[in-house]
C-alpha cells in the first residue's frame, strides 16, 4: 500500500474495506461445534435406544463426551497458535462456553445427588404399583435449557442463524421433554446437538475451507 | 462546514491500520502486514507515528522462541479514529 494523497472518497473506501477484512477473519474453523454435535448427538441416540430397547452396555456412553475433551484441548490450542488477532468477544465467549461446561456438570451432579436420596422413596413408590419416571427424564429439561444459553448468545453474537435456531430448538425441547418418556427426550437431545452444533458446525466450515481457499 | 482532518490519519496506510484494529481487541504486526498489503519497513514506520500519537499501543514480546509484535488502538486512538469519521461525513455530499 502506497503513500499518495487522500480524498475523503478514498479514506471511506479504506476504512469499509479494512473493517470488512478485520470481520472475515473471525470465520471460525467449526471443528468445535462438529466434535460435539456429533458426540452429544450419538451419546444421545444411544441412550434412547438403550432405555427403549432395554438393553445392556459394557460402558457407560457418556464417556465418550469425557474423551471428547482430548481433542477439544489440542483443537483449542492450535486454533489459539494460528490466531493472529483477537476478536473483541473471543473472551467472552470462551467464559461462555465455559460455563456452559460447568453448568452441564452442576446438573449432573445435582441429579445424581437426587437419584441416590430419592431411589428408595422412588422403589418403594413404584413397588406399590404407581408409574413414575426416572430424575433423568427431568434432568434432561435442565440439561436442554443449558444446551440452549450458550448456543443462543454464540448464534447472535456470531450471526449463525442455523446455530440460533437450534438453541430456540433446545428450548423448546426443554419444555417438552417435561412431558415425554425418559427415552423421547434422548431423542430431543440428539436433535438438539444436531440442530444447534453439528449443523451449523458443518455450515461453518465449509465457510472456513471456502475463505481460507480464497486466500490461496 | 468543513472540519480539519486529522493528519496522522489522513494517510492511506496508517488509515488502514487503524481501520483494521478499530476491529479487533488486538492484532499481530504480520495480520496488519498481511491485510493491508504492505511493506514490514513501510507499516513499521506507519505503526511507529500513530505509536508517537498514542493511538496505539505496541507490544514486543516471544511466542515460541520467536519475537512477536502485538499492536492495539487504545481510547486515544478510537476517539481520534471517531472524531476523524465525524469529519470525513462533513466533506460527503448529503
Amino acid at each position: 500500500m502506497a503513500e499518495k494523497p487522500l480524498t475523503e472518497q478514498e479514506s471511506l473506501l479504506i476504512i469499509q474495506q479494512m473493517i470488512n477484512r478485520a470481520k472475515n477473519n473471525f470465520v471460525d474453523s467449526g471443528i468445535g461445534p462438529m466434535l460435539w454435535g456429533s458426540v452429544i448427538t450419538i451419546c444421545s441416540a444411544v441412550q434412547a435406544a438403550k432405555i427403549y430397547f432395554d438393553f445392556e452396555m459394557r460402558f457407560d456412553i457418556w464417556w465418550l463426551a469425557l474423551f471428547a475433551l482430548v481433542p477439544q484441548v489440542f483443537i483449542s490450542i492450535k486454533e489459539r497458535n494460528e490466531r493472529k488477532a483477537k476478536g473483541w468477544d473471543d473472551d467472552i465467549m470462551s467464559y461462555v462456553w465455559t460455563c456452559f461446561g460447568i453448568g452441564v456438570f452442576v446438573v449432573n451432579f445435582i441429579n445424581n445427588r437426587l437419584s441416590a436420596e430419592m431411589a428408595p422413596a422412588l422403589e418403594a413408590y413404584r413397588a406399590a404399583g404407581n408409574a413414575v419416571q426416572s430424575s433423568w427424564s427431568f434432568a434432561s429439561c435442565y440439561l436442554l435449557l443449558v444446551f440452549g444459553f450458550p448456543t443462543i448468545i454464540t448464534g447472535a453474537a456470531r450471526k449463525q442463524r442455523w446455530m440460533l435456531a437450534g438453541g430456540i430448538f433446545c428450548w423448546v425441547s426443554a419444555i417438552v421433554a417435561a412431558f415425554t418418556p425418559t427415552y423421547v427426550d434422548f431423542v430431543l437431545m440428539a436433535f438438539a446437538a444436531a440442530l444447534s452444533w453439528l449443523i451449523p458446525g458443518i455450515m461453518i466450515r465449509k465457510k472456513y475451507v471456502a475463505q481460507k481457499g480464497a486466500h490461496v | 462546514m468543513f472540519k480539519d482532518l486529522d493528519p496522522i490519519l489522513h494517510s492511506q496506510l496508517r488509515l488502514a491500520v487503524m481501520s483494521l484494529l478499530i476491529g479487533v481487541k488486538e492484532a499481530e504486526f504480520t495480520f496488519i502486514k498481511e491485510k493491508t498489503g504492505s511493506t514490514a519497513g513501510n507499516l513499521s514506520v506507519q505503526i511507529t507515528k500513530l505509536k508517537e500519537a498514542g493511538y496505539v499501543e505496541v507490544i514486543k514480546q516471544f511466542k515460541d522462541n520467536y519475537p512477536q509484535t502485538i499492536c492495539k488502538i487504545t481510547p486515544e486512538g478510537i476517539e481520534a479514529f471517531e472524531t476523524y469519521v465525524k469529519a470525513l461525513q462533513t466533506y460527503l455530499p448529503k
